[in-house]
């Protein structure tokens, strides 16, 4: 056996014969074929089908590996046969096997979905075009099964943090509640190394609560998908500026806003999205009182808004990190927070189909920047 | 004489048991907590029935939802569903925020849900604000002689 025969083939192919299932009304053809995969060391057990009919048929019956398919019979044409595997659900590659066949109509068969082509003239070449197509079916196969074990394996870490979080409340709620009853009960009648090790306790636990806290609601921004509706973001943004009231006011922040689009979306995420980007540029600000500017741009087939603001920026290096859950920058006497704000937005943004970054130097203010599909191109 | 005032715990969780009872004290002097510990021991104590003979008729239930051998909801549908025990104010105190249980516990006749707090201070805020409420403030059914 050749080391190429073994190399090319996929396994499976290797024990049995190559099922073909032959679109051709020509038995000359049809023997030319079969000859050109002898010669080229492929064992072929073929059916022949010569009508779209015949071909559903037998598709339907039994499973094959290749199709070759004349481009042009009486009654039919080989790119039907594409057509008539996509409503099946079937993935067999599709090699057309044609006299006559110019190179712009080739390109256009592939673009269309079939594997490749052969000209009758060239049958020699039919062996090799069926091992790619055959390994490009197997490595489509891997890709597809990858894909399905890592959305299954994002489920599961999703259910995880979720239930995790949910069910590390209730202990919490002991520790806190308890060693908060501790501190009011015992202060000052033990000694002072005691009160602070309970105030360390206490302070544990309320931030371990607000961790969890936090990781249940990053869990849920990506689970609740609920259907999207027409939003208007002006209202949005009003909504998430009432939530700040009491920030804003604090910081004396002027928030000016463009007129912004009516999107197809969720709401309360996207209220929470604009509420962690303003609150941030609130929390992260310079000397100055905060400026924050809501401004959307359509470009393409999206929007894309900006929030920017006059703070302390973020230095090149931390762009990319600023959106990692858990992930700070600064200590938390300098900042309070968990670090959770931004991998919210970037889970929501993206359960939108868009994409958030932000663009930023250290001194000179941030601008968030995030996309959602203009309403009537979302396919979603 | 006003008679002291009975609330009813029923909680699985002596911790919350024993912080809601150390709220009460600091606050209230004149009222007498009862606890137990799980849904079917809950329904002896409502009836009086074998140890809980002569046990008091409470004024108020605080009704957790998840508990063992009968649940929260099951324990509320026998109250609200016996002509004895109905008028009994029921108040559902969980770490459920969930609304199908805020809304199944309306359903079923609560007389108010809520939710256990986090931490220390709002927790006694709630234990205290429930206990003002229906001790102080509201008006309640009289209690038959049994």
């Amino acid at each position: 056996m050749s080391d190429e025969k073994a190399v090319a083939l996929p396994a499976e192919c290797e024990s049995s014969k190559l099922r073909v299932l032959l679109v051709e009304d020509e038995p000359a053809d049809v023997e030319l074929v079969l000859r050109a995969l002898r010669h080229g060391g492929l064992e072929a057990s073929e059916d022949i089908a010569q009508t779209a009919e015949e071909f559903t048929r037998l598709v339907r019956r039994d499973s094959y590996d290749v199709i070759l398919a004349d481009y042009k019979l009486p009654s039919w044409n080989g790119m039907g046969t594409i057509e008539v595997l996509r409503q099946e659900g079937l993935d067999i590659p599709v090699i057309l096997v044609s006299g006559a066949l110019g190179e712009l109509t080739a390109v256009e068969c592939i673009k269309e979905g079939a594997a490749d082509y052969v000209l009758k003239d060239h049958l020699a070449r039919l062996p090799e075009k069926v091992r790619r197509a055959l390994r490009e079916k197997k490595v489509r196969e891997e890709r597809k099964q990858f894909q399905q074990e890592l959305a299954r394996s994002n489920r599961d870490l999703e259910q995880f943090a979720y239930v995790a979080s949910h069910d590390l409340q209730e202990p919490l709620r002991m520790v806190a509640t308890y060693t908060q009853l501790l501190a009011e009960r015992y202060r000052g009648k033990l000694d002072a190394e005691a009160d602070k090790y309970i105030h360390y306790a206490v302070d544990g636990a309320l931030r371990m609560q607000k961790l969890v806290q936090d990781l249940l609601t990053f869990s849920r921004a990506g689970r609740q998908g609920g259907a999207f509706e027409s939003t208007d973001c002006n209202v949005v943004l009003q909504a998430s500026l009432k939530n700040l009231e009491a920030a804003i006011q604090e910081s004396h922040a002027v928030v000016r806003q463009d007129e912004l689009p009516v999107v197809m979306g969720d709401g309360s995420q996207l209220i929470q999205v604009f509420q962690n980007l303003i609150g941030n540029a609130v929390k992260f600000r310079g000397s100055e009182a905060p400026l924050i500017r809501v401004s959307a741009d359509a470009q393409g087939k999206e929007w894309v808004f900006s929030v920017a603001d006059n703070g302390i920026g973020i230095a090149a290096e931390h762009k990319e990190k600023v959106f990692v859950v858990f992930r700070r920058l600064h200590t938390r006497e300098e900042y309070a927070g968990n670090g959770i704000g931004l991998s919210i937005c970037e889970k929501i943004i993206e359960h939108h189909g868009g994409r958030i970054w932000v663009e930023s130097e250290p001194g000179r203010g941030s601008n968030f920047q995030f996309t959602l599909p203009i309403k009537g191109n979302t396919n979603s | 004489m006003k008679p002291t005032p009975e609330i009813l715990m029923v909680d699985d969780n002596p911790a919350d048991i024993d912080l809601t009872s150390e709220v009460l004290a600091q606050s209230k002097q004149d009222l007498h907590l009862s606890a137990v510990y799980d849904g079917a021991e809950a329904i002896c104590f409502l009836r009086q029935q074998g140890k809980y003979a002569r046990a008091p008729v409470p004024d108020l239930v605080v009704l957790d939802l998840n508990l063992p051998r009968k649940d929260g909801c099951e324990v509320l549908s026998d109250i609200k569903g016996d002509p004895v025990l109905a008028k009994i104010p029921v108040v559902i105190f969980t770490t459920s925020q969930a609304n199908s249980d805020i809304n199944r516990s309306y359903e079923l006749g609560a007389n108010c849900y809520l939710r256990k707090p986090g931490n220390l201070p709002e927790f006694g805020a709630v234990v205290q604000a429930m206990a003002t409420f229906w001790l102080d403030f509201a008006s309640l059914p009289q209690k038959e002689e049994r």
